[in-house]
């Protein structure tokens, strides 16, 4: 299944801003964090189609995934 | 939050919020609820500069501020609550002229120390709503924990880069900060702005965010930023929003709360003494060491690992592989021969060097403080950024 994955803040860095990814179906989005080499406890929120989701939730084709890290700046 | 009680407007402060008082959902009866308003704003840095001067020119009666450290040149590019003449003085000194010379009328109340688990109750019992402009993960915690005990609601902003988020968290019936982030990130995973940069407008965005969230609540009106966290791409110019559920596991505003009282913060985030010693590294090297080293002709390879665009701002010399390339390149290193890591401030570098270390380059060590601390203590002619 083809999902749009965007990234955003430090997770661009030696990635992407926004790519399409193929993946196979049934990927949960934890998963889809790995094979990015994105640590799971440096992400602060993924979002399905603009929703919150969980690292265990699995998408569907085509949706749009975005993964934000934690910001703690001020 | 219950609204303050109005306090009666003087004839000069009439004219002088007559904007408001011409809008409905302000009136007299707003502004003098934001008159008798007290809000505390945790830091006096990115996002508490323009909060703190739109909340006081805004007519906020009391302004707290909690604040210890001092201007320093490179806060000028976003802290605009500070000017040129103020490098070197208290933030809080500044902060309070600043704040009279905008509106005499308001109170200024400067706590000049680090906010603790011992002092947060005490400070922020004085005050309606709490503003986090804090720059660190445990400060966020320790403000997040003492809104939920105390009642208060918790304004939240951070920034990094092009990207902000905003809140309000610990309202009546909504989730705190740890519904959102239950758990801190390990030590050194996120870098600070101090690290990673943060554009200078950004923390004027989204403090201003949180000063218009801080507003309708001492006013009562509008929709808060309650159970929702919205997010700011500047490089975009989005705004996006993920609702926040409110956690019944959460162990501070939950169900069953474990947490009942403050905490140690800084070892809940595993930041005492220092991420490189949280998380079990320690080979390092001071600054001192290396330039003996170097004047006595037997200096180790250096490798610096900032990124390029910070290339051109210094350099102490050595060879030069950006952190996200390091394991890409580890084949132009040799893992038998002592090597220096050095970045701006030591925190990169000593993710690096331990990241080495597990690579069988057991000669690695990190240059403690980095380009900061040899600018400081060796050469002041390499320039601090």
């Amino acid at each position: 299944m083809k999902l749009t994955v965007k990234l955003f803040a430090t997770f661009r860095q030696g990635r992407f801003a926004e790519a399409e990814l193929e993946l196979a179906e049934g990927t949960t989005l934890g998963s889809l964090a790995d094979g990015l080499r994105i640590p799971r406890e440096e992400i602060g929120i993924l979002m399905v189609g603009g929703r919150h989701a969980e690292l265990a939730h699995r998408p569907a084709p085509g949706d749009v995934v975005a993964i934000f890290p934690l910001l703690g700046g001020g | 939050m219950a609204t303050p009680t109005p306090s009666a407007l003087a004839d000069d402060e009439v004219q002088r919020y007559a904007r408001h008082l011409v809008m409905p959902e302000v009136g007299r009866d707003g502004q003098e609820r934001i008159k008798a308003a007290r809000v505390l704003c945790v830091g006096a840095g990115g996002l508490g500069s323009p909060l703190l001067l739109y909340l006081g020119a805004a007519g906020v009666g009391t302004l707290g501020i909690v604040d210890f450290d001092v201007v320093d040149v490179s806060n000028l590019q976003r802290q605009v609550i500070h000017g040129t003449p103020d490098v070197g003085r208290k933030k809080l000194a500044s902060a309070a002229e600043r704040l009279r010379a905008v509106n005499p009328h308001v109170q200024v109340r400067p706590f000049e120390t680090r906010l603790t688990s011992q002092n947060a109750m005490e400070i922020l019992q004085d005050f309606d709503v709490v503003v986090d402009g804090t720059d660190n993960f445990a400060t966020r915690y320790l403000v997040n924990d003492a809104c939920v005990l105390s009642g208060k609601p918790n304004v939240h902003g951070a920034v990094f880069r092009f990207e902000g988020q905003a809140s309000v968290f610990s309202a009546p019936g909504g989730p705190c900060y740890r519904c959102l982030y239950p758990e801190p990130p390990p030590p050194g995973t996120v870098p600070s702005c101090a690290e990673g940069g943060v554009l200078g407008i950004l923390p004027g965005l989204v403090g201003l965010i949180q000063a218009t969230e801080t507003l309708k609540l001492l006013l009562g009106k509008g929709d808060p930023l309650v159970g929702r966290l919205l997010l700011v791409d500047a490089l975009a110019m989005r705004f996006r929003e993920v609702k926040i559920r409110k956690d019944p596991a959460c162990p501070v505003c939950g169900e069953r709360p474990t947490v009942t009282g403050l905490i140690d913060y800084e070892a809940f985030c595993g930041t005492r003494g220092g991420p490189l010693e949280a998380r079990g590294m320690g080979a390092e090297m001071t600054v001192e060491e290396l330039a003996a080293r170097r004047q006595a002709g037997d200096e180790p390879l250096l490798l610096d690992v900032r990124e390029p665009h910070e290339l051109r701002i210094c350099s102490i010399g050595g060879l030069h592989i950006p952190m996200n390339e390091v394991p890409a390149r580890l084949g132009e290193l040799d893992p038998s021969r002592e090597l220096v890591v050095y970045c701006r401030s030591g925190a990169r570098s000593g993710q690096v060097v331990a990241f080495l270390r597990q690579r069988g380059f057991a000669r690695a060590v990190n240059l403690t403080g980095g380009i900061l601390a040899w600018a400081d203590r060796v050469d002041q002619k390499v320039a601090k950024y």
